[in-house]
């Protein structure tokens, strides 16, 4: 039934990261992500073996929740036109269970892993447990499936926010090999201070200035409300769900020779179990979602990766409220380094962290702002990210005051400030959020192509740096402004760029990883392992999360 | 098996190669423009103005008059490269590093090496007896024990070059005229070549001629003036070949093909540096940490990294980058990611250009193969001061700061913006600005006072990866364990050892390695601030404090307040950090301090020494040895 080694790598590939990383990065240039998952209440899962896919070439035995029944379409969320969901009976981390505040869900578990590895469960960290359990199946923490047998969970999702559910049945292995995921309750209600504004769902916006994609881009959040939380301050435009996790293939390699050895072995009978060291502990693929850099940049429910359906690749619009969804599923703790700006905590394991403000009862956020969010086995955190560009003291978008009117460029407006300085009148503009106070203020000293020069900084010739694969073209945001800066004086566009084309998206990219540096590998190769890049994209470029 | 002959003729070869790509091919270059856009007055930009008010008020931003100029500029130049570093055991080991190229002096007293214009921008004084030598200033002051002797600390004092190593005139630029032509007082002058690609409004060109009879350019003509305009279309040339002047006198006659009359912009230091002196001082003169840097709010801040290889290295032909950890609304090209942006090759210069973020403690590191080059030691400190710092001499702090709030750039509205941290306060404190006074964050009720701060980097070093760093050889990023464990670059007993620490390289001279102690001396009843981060690259540390207890007052760089202006300020023993975060501690001296407004210490601490060490014992060793590792000593007086 099962293989009996692992699948080895060709080892050229391994001589071969910086090619690899590239071949796949091409195929990903315009992926992108949100938090997908399985909407109901009701939901029947089985834990089931499979093999799941590294960059290196490795194929990895491990267990993994999955759907005993493909769900209908329409229980996929958020909808997703260009792509194909699925949920096979085995994925890595599990189906992401979408609920609503207030419903009772039921979970129905099949116990479908080798008759070795004897019993298995889910535990629900965070909600009380409804159900009751055979006095055969009860656990020492939970209720368990025996092999090939099946228990109920039922809870009340009763508050909402981002939780993770794993294996309460020897975890030290079983969640190791896998057998984790994670739950998303959504609030029942608006916010109970206001309303979150609509999405704002102009991008890729023309010459003639509309929106090149009929009825605008799509929205891609799970929340109906537009909120995390019962706050106005957990709205968000955007979001995105990471589970981190490590891979000791030892364990791997153990659990599957044991499991092989033992086949056909009657579950309860003397000597059919499984005794795999989980100690010493010594990972050496470090994974964002079930997929390792540049994995984890392919689509969501890309083909090739049959039981890591989960992306890590996280896109958005200057302005835009990013919803991270953060989860440490693994064993070890990774500081998780957003780089670009600070994160801003709403809540641990669903709970808001909030003070309440004297005078009018209203609550006030009181989580801490984190440039590295550290993740912790076990623990889920919802934060809040955003990107502006306010306070660069140069205008990100190169606008020249002297030719923007006249040459055929898509809707630049003056940025005519909010109460908070950015430019939020024209939904349809390129520098919709623009930060006003560098508005047409000069970067480079000489004029560059169409961007005027005054500014304060020389940049060395081309010749003298090496181009980046997610390099933009220009210190400028977007395809419009990377091609003005860069020609027709300037120089033309670079070359190499291949992840973030200058005349396509052209955005700003920046790097999201774990700070323990090591772990930005894939079993010794850099680059790899918990690592993604996020860009912040003009609004020329439409941002689906569906591709 | 190679004749001596042939040798010979392989090294000279290798020699020439050598030599001609130095000559030929070398791109430093440094940046610290007198005056901005942002700080126009190149007179105001030379120390830190008290801020007087918002830079502007209302919605409206550049193209209006500021109201205040606040902040300065600040320019600082680093090598990316290698070098060598002494651990506790006297084990000396190979770093990937940066080193000073600017504030030497100032870096190897344990200060930031960021500099005013007015310091930055001087050359060093070159005669034939006077000249920048490998491995300076520890060359120079003779540095070959440590701690170094009085004597040694009162040269390395008087040795005061802080300038930008290599700075040095550029050639005077002359070129011969083609037409020269007077309409009213404005004179058009259309060279035969661009004079300065460059050339721009306000730069002063010499005019020079041989006058008539013997000549034909009438002195009028002639003279050093003010360019007021460039890029002058024109009859005979593209319009960068013309500019425009304006001369006293009129009706000059237009001279036309003139054989002698030349167009000048006198020597000048304008960035051009001397290479000899980059690679005599950069070459082999890693630091760990990298160098300190220290900006304040609302300054301009260049800072040029010189790529100057790494020696040990040749094999790789790598970049560096500077990647300015934690900073709020990054620009991805200056976010030293190579991977989103560019970066810079050997033997070249790249400036990075920000204006100082909000206040708080940060760091910085090469961003290139980062679990390679963060592991090999290519991490630094650094840190923004607070406009509260600069408001006016008994100022009502809670007034200044909601001040900050009418500048929209400078405001931190709870209401409008999330990622806000330093709301007001929810009450006055009524605490007023003393002269001098220091505080971490613009906390508007001096809860975040400080006497004396210190940066505290955590750090960790696997001596097996660095010597595999040294050669050739693969190396393995899974089995990554640290044996050597860092404050500042230095493991006990080294931390508190006073002075810079020097190692010889292999270039055999002695260079400042690691500048920056990490004993903490706090005055009586007095306050110290620890800015600690953590780049360890493969584990959490821990750091405690054995008697006086240490109170969180920020965490990645922003103020622990709630949005409803509460402080979230905790006290603790320990705090735990790991790679890529950063926290602030004060350290109070002070057993029973009182109330606001004054917050005057009633009992201060008995003097004595405390001590800062990690509950993660096993990393109370150095390597081998037993004793040592992340710890050291706090006096107080």
């Amino acid at each position: 039934m099962f293989a009996t080694t692992i699948k080895k790598a060709p080892s050229m590939k391994r001589l071969l990261p910086v090619s690899l990383a590239a071949l796949a990065v091409l195929a990903s240039a315009t992926a992108q992500a949100a938090a997908p998952g399985i909407a109901g209440n009701t939901i029947n899962l089985t834990a089931q073996p499979a093999y799941i896919s590294q960059p290196d070439g490795n194929s990895v035995y491990s267990w993994g929740y999955g759907c005993t029944t493909p769900p209908a379409t329409t229980a996929f969320v958020p909808t997703m036109a260009n792509v194909t969901p699925f949920c096979n009976t085995m994925q890595v981390p599990g189906p992401t269970l979408v609920v609503t505040e207030g419903q009772t869900v039921t979970v129905t578990l099949t116990n479908a892993l080798p008759t070795a590895a004897g019993n298995t469960s889910i535990l629900f960290p965070g909600f009380t447990l409804t159900s009751t359990c055979a006095a055969a199946n009860q656990g020492l923490l939970t209720c368990e499936a025996a092999p090939g047998g099946t228990v109920t969970y039922t809870f009340v999702a009763s508050t909402p926010g981002t939780r993770a559910y794993y294996s309460g049945t020897q975890g030290d292995l079983q969640v190791e090999m896998g057998l984790y995921g994670a739950i998303i309750v959504l609030p029942n209600a608006a916010p109970t201070n206001g309303s979150c504004p609509a999405h704002n769902t102009a991008a890729g916006v023309n010459t003639a200035g509309t929106a090149l994609v009929a009825g605008g881009e799509d929205d891609f959040r799970l929340s109906a409300t537009g909120a995390a939380y019962h706050l106005t301050q957990s709205c968000y435009d955007r979001e995105y769900l990471f589970q981190f996790s490590e891979i000791d293939p030892n364990i791997h390699i153990q659990a599957l020779a044991q499991v092989s050895a033992k086949a056909g072995c009657t579950a309860g009978a003397a000597g059919c179990s499984l005794n795999v060291p989980t100690e010493p502990y010594h990972p050496v693929y470090f994974m964002i979602n079930g997929r390792s850099m540049p994995d984890d940049m392919d689509t969501n429910y890309a083909a090739q990766y049959q039981h890591q359906p989960y992306n890590g690749n996280p896109h958005m619009h200057p302005g835009e409220l990013t919803l991270l969804r953060i989860i440490g599923q693994g064993r070890w703790q990774h500081p998780f380094h957003e780089h670009g700006n600070h994160v801003r905590i709403l809540a641990r394991d669903g709970n808001l962290i909030a003070s309440a403000l004297t005078g009018t009862g209203a609550s006030q956020l009181a989580g801490p702002l984190l440039f590295t969010t550290t993740t912790t086995p076990g623990q889920a955190m919802d934060g809040i990210f955003y990107w502006t560009g306010k306070g660069l003291n140069w205008d990100a978008y190169g606008h020249n005051p002297a030719s923007s009117a006249a040459s055929n460029m898509p809707v630049h407006d003056a940025c005519v400030p909010d109460a908070n300085g950015y430019y939020t009148s024209n939904p349809l503009a390129i520098n919709y959020f623009e930060w006003c106070q560098d508005h047409n203020k000069p970067m480079q000293a000489a004029p560059f192509g169409d961007v005027a020069g005054g500014g304060p900084t020389t940049l060395p010739e081309a010749t003298l740096f090496t181009n980046g694969a997610w390099f933009g073209g220009s210190p400028y945001l977007g395809p419009d402004a990377t091609v003005r800066a860069t020609g027709p004086t300037g120089t033309t566009p670079p070359s190499g760029t291949i992840a973030n084309s200058p005349t396509g998206e052209a955005g700003f990219a920046f790097m999201w990883h774990s700070h323990n540096e090591r772990e930005i590998t894939t079993n010794n190769i850099f680059p790899g392992g918990m690592l993604m890049m996020m860009l912040v994209d003009s609004r020329e470029f439409v941002i689906d999360e569906s591709q | 098996m190679l004749s001596s002959f042939q040798f010979n003729r392989l090294l000279v070869g290798s020699v020439l190669c050598l030599s001609a790509s130095l000559a030929g091919a070398q791109s430093f270059r440094v940046q610290c423009p007198t005056s901005t856009v942002t700080h126009p007055v190149a007179a105001n930009n030379n120390s830190e103005p008290v801020y007087a008010g918002p830079t502007y008020t209302g919605t409206n931003g550049y193209g209006t008059t500021p109201a205040n100029v606040n902040g300065a500029i600040k320019c600082q130049q680093i090598s990316g490269g290698d070098g060598y570093a002494a651990m506790g055991d006297g084990t000396q080991t190979y770093l990937f590093s940066f080193g000073p190229l600017s504030g030497i002096t100032d870096i190897a007293l344990g200060k930031p090496g960021t500099q005013f214009p007015s310091v930055f921008n001087v050359r060093f004084p070159v005669t034939t007896s006077n000249f920048l030598s490998p491995g300076d200033p520890a060359t120079t002051i003779g540095a070959a024990t440590t701690p170094l002797t009085p004597t040694q600390l009162g040269t390395l004092a008087s040795y005061n070059y802080n300038g930008a190593v290599g700075l040095d005139y550029n050639i005077a630029n002359i070129v011969s005229i083609y037409d020269i032509s007077e309409s009213g007082s404005t004179v058009t002058v259309v060279t035969n070549v661009p004079l300065d690609l460059n050339l721009k409004v306000g730069d002063k060109v010499t005019i020079s001629g041989v006058a008539p009879p013997a000549g034909d350019v009438p002195l009028g003509y002639q003279g050093t003036f003010t360019v007021t305009a460039v890029n002058v279309p024109n009859a005979f040339f593209p319009a960068n070949f013309a500019f425009r002047y304006t001369a006293a006198a009129t009706g000059l006659a237009t001279v036309n093909m003139s054989s002698t009359a030349a167009a000048a912009i006198p020597k000048l230091l304008d960035g051009h540096v001397d290479p000899r002196q980059i690679m005599d001082v950069g070459v082999m003169n890693g630091n760990i940490p990298a160098p300190l840097m220290a900006i304040d709010e609302d300054d301009e801040f260049f800072l040029t990294l010189t790529n100057v290889g790494m020696i040990m290295r040749p094999d790789l032909f790598e970049q560096h980058t500077v990647h300015f950890h934690g900073y709020p609304n990054a620009s991805a090209f200056y976010d030293g990611v190579p991977d989103a942006s560019v970066a810079i090759n050997i033997a070249a210069s790249f400036t990075y250009y920000y204006l100082a973020p909000d206040a708080g403690t940060y760091f910085w590191h090469c961003h290139i193969t980062p679990p390679e080059h963060l592991q090999m030691g290519m991490v630094g400190q650094l840190f923004v001061r607070p406009r509260q710092n600069r408001v006016t001499a008994g100022a009502n702090l809670y007034t200044a700061r909601a001040t900050q709030d009418t500048d929209l750039r400078t405001a931190c509205v709870s209401a409008h913006d999330i990622l806000c941290s330093n709301p007001l306060p929810a009450v006055n404190s009524g605490a007023t600005h003393t002269a001098g006074a220091t505080y971490a964050y613009n906390d508007g009720d001096g809860t975040t006072r400080y006497d004396v701060e210190y940066p505290m980097q955590i750090h960790g070093f696997d001596p097996n990866f660095h010597f595999v760093g040294m050669t050739f050889n693969p190396e393995g990023f899974a089995d990554m364990k640290d044996k050597y464990f860092l404050l500042n670059g230095r493991s006990y007993p080294d931390t508190v050892s006073a002075g810079p620490l020097q190692t010889q390289s292999a270039d055999g001279v002695n260079h400042f390695s690691q500048p920056l102690p990490a004993i903490v001396t706090i005055p009586h009843g007095g306050r110290a601030l620890l800015r600690i981060s953590d780049l360890d690259v493969s584990e959490y540390q821990t750091l405690a404090s054995l008697g006086i207890p240490m109170q969180v007052i920020g965490y990645n760089a922003k103020l622990l307040r709630d949005e409803a202006g509460n402080n979230m300020y905790y006290t603790t023993n320990s705090i735990t950090l790991g790679g890529g975060e950063s926290l602030d501690v004060i350290l109070d001296a002070c057993a029973v301090r009182g109330p606001a407004p004054t917050y005057s210490c009633t009992t201060p601490m008995a003097a004595g020494t405390y001590y800062l060490y990690t509950p993660n014992l096993d990393h109370l060793s150095n390597d081998a040895e037993n004793f040592g590792g992340l710890m050291t000593e706090v006096h107080v007086n």
